[in-house]
């Protein structure tokens, strides 16, 4: 019925995923947010692009740009590292992918930050680092939170950058919603109906909690006075 | 060189051309119309407004904190600027006391800051989030994180390195509250003797606070004085345009015998009117003067008590009221001078006298004005 590794492998992407994309994304989004850099709607849009391509469109740029035709692709092989159809590709791609996901929620977290806070902490001699750790993350995490929980939940569902990066390789590469796919192909339908259920809940129970999460933060930006 | 001196200067897009200074205790407010550069100049003191081209010096008890001959510009965590920002700027996950706590040095425990909330009528409120306090207990939060970085310390010996600024602080909260909180202002400096700057564009609140005030415009202080002086006898007339004097006329001044001279009020029907002024030496001879009328050194009477006789200096006034507002205690009375049809005097007289005198619009008045009442400004 339940393909458990299937299960294990879109866990484990998920929580990757998530892992490795959060300190970046803060990062990112804390620049964003305060930055006054002229070249900032460049950045943004690229951010952003992930959201509006065909996750095909995505998955066959990165075949041509990884795959064994390609010089980086030889040049990677030669390295015993292979991008292509394999968990650490998937990871990368799905990392890019949903780049969106993670910074958009918490820069907005940022952006809520009033200004007069951090010069209020620089003021009362709080270095950029300390401001930072005790004044700016503990007012943003609610966005922390949601882009966590975006991210991991779109990383479940995500399909097409999947089927043409890493293919169908069971407990590789092969993952939920490929499986489903999978299933759905074999004309097993009860199967299916088992694992996009579990897609469903998973997916209800993440936006509910970002949605009460950006509630809490729209508290805090009240208390903030922004 | 103890307290804070500031002289600023900037010839680019903002225009800036500024100086005071301010010593240990004493409390100097910044006034003027927004846009004037007075909470720019306060930022400039904490280190948070960097201006490119920006140049002069800010030295704090003889510790410069900018100097752009010596290229020094401090960080803003370098200096001991206390700021009270306009909205307070609490950090809104932490409690009162965290707020105090994280602008405090070494030399103060954890008793002493909550001794400091106690005193300033925050008792039993230290643990409470700013969104749980009044909008005056916030912003006594605010004062108390911003003197605790100006003092090293909470004993009475302590080093007071730093400068109290305050951004406009009460202009947030309520009547009651703010004269609450004027009180427990001055009971403070009683205690700290740091210098303050006020920056405020209520010109009352400035008059009674303020040891001293600078009238700024356009990023230029105008004039710099204790605000009795600054208010009687502003510089020119765009300083009294500021200081909000309603009685401001065109007119000429004559020389005569020595220490005094002539004003000729010219009104635009072309008749005209002679006052007899106290020449300060200040004023050319023959020149056209802007001047101004101040109400607390001229007396009215009715018309009908006999002509007035207190002092041979006195110039005497012959009006018509226009139009009596009451306010209360006081009475907003707006007159014009017989032979000078559209000209308008406006005076703040107590009620029990244009009562007493049952005045109304239509009435006669004589005022009685004596020559330190007319104060005379070149036209600028």
């Amino acid at each position: 019925m339940m393909d458990w590794q299937a299960v294990q492998v879109s866990a484990t992407l998920a929580f990757l995923t998530a892992g490795l994309l959060l300190p970046v994304g803060v990062g990112l989004a804390r620049w964003l947010a305060t930055t006054q850099w002229a070249g900032r709607p460049v950045v943004e849009a690229l951010l952003l692009l992930p959201l509006l391509l065909p996750p095909t469109v995505i998955g066959f740029y990165f075949l041509l740009l990884f795959g064994q035709g390609s010089s980086l692709g030889a040049w990677l092989a030669q390295h015993d590292v292979r991008l292509v159809f394999s968990m650490q590709g998937l990871l990368l791609a799905s990392w890019l992918v949903n780049l969106p996901f993670m910074v958009q929620p918490i820069q907005r977290a940022f952006s809520a930050v009033p200004n007069a806070l951090r010069e209020a902490a620089w003021v009362s001699g709080l270095g950029p680092w300390q401001t930072f750790w005790r004044i700016e993350l503990p007012l943003a995490w609610p966005g922390l939170v949601a882009g966590v929980a975006l991210t991991m939940a779109h990383t479940l569902g995500e399909f097409g950058v999947v089927l043409m990066v890493g293919g169908n390789i069971p407990s590789e590469t092969r993952t939920l919603s490929v499986a489903i796919y999978d299933r759905v192909q074999a004309f097993d339908l009860q199967a299916a109906h088992v694992m996009a259920l579990a897609l469903v809940l998973v997916s209800v129970l993440a936006l509910t909690l970002v949605l009460a999460f950006d509630r809490q933060s729209q508290r805090n930006r009240m208390e903030m006075g922004a | 060189m103890t307290g804070l001196r500031v002289a600023l200067h900037s010839s680019s897009r903002i225009r800036l051309d500024a100086a005071f200074d301010c010593a240990p205790g004493e409390l100097v407010a910044l006034v003027g119309p927004s846009g004037s550069g007075k909470t720019s100049i306060l930022r400039a003191i904490a280190g948070l407004w960097r201006l490119p081209g920006l140049s002069g010096h800010i030295r704090v008890q003889g510790q410069d904190w900018f100097d752009s001959m010596q290229d020094i510009n401090l960080s803003p965590q370098a200096r001991r600027a206390g700021l009270v920002f306009q909205h307070y700027a609490l950090f809104p996950h932490m409690s009162a006391m965290a707020n105090v706590a994280l602008a405090a040095d070494k030399h103060w425990t954890a008793q002493d800051i909550a001794a400091l909330l106690d005193r300033m009528g925050l008792m039993g409120l230290g643990e409470r989030k700013p969104a749980q306090l009044s909008g005056g207990q916030q912003q006594r939060v605010a004062l108390a994180r911003a003197l605790v970085r100006v003092m090293s310390g909470a004993s009475a010996q302590a080093d007071v390195g730093g400068v109290l600024l305050l951004d406009e602080p009460f202009s947030a909260v309520d009547a009651p509250t703010r004269l609450a909180l004027y009180r427990e202002l001055a009971a403070l400096r009683q205690q700290v003797a740091a210098p303050m700057v006020l920056v405020t564009h209520d010109l009352a609140e400035a008059r009674r606070l303020a040891d001293r005030v600078v009238i700024l415009d356009a990023g230029e202080s105008l004039q710099t004085g204790v605000p009795s002086h600054v208010f009687a006898s502003p510089r020119n007339a765009r300083v009294a345009q500021l200081v909000g004097i309603q009685n401001h006329f065109q007119g000429w001044f004559h020389r005569n015998e020595l220490g005094w001279g002539r004003l000729t009020w010219k009104a635009r029907s072309g008749a005209e009117v002679s006052f007899k002024v106290i020449d300060k030496n200040r004023i050319e001879d023959g020149i056209a003067v802007t001047w101004v009328l101040n109400g607390e050194f001229v007396e009215v009477k009715s018309e009908t008590v006999a002509t007035i006789s207190s002092g041979t200096h006195e110039n005497v006034l012959h009006c018509r009221i226009l139009e009596i507002l009451s306010l209360g205690e006081t009475s907003l009375c707006t007159m014009t001078p017989e032979g000078l049809a559209g000209e308008r005097i406006t005076l703040q007289l107590p009620g029990q006298m244009v009562r007493t005198g049952h005045w109304q619009a239509g009435s006669p008045v004589q005022l009685s004005i004596a020559p330190q009442a007319l104060h005379i400004m070149p036209v600028k």
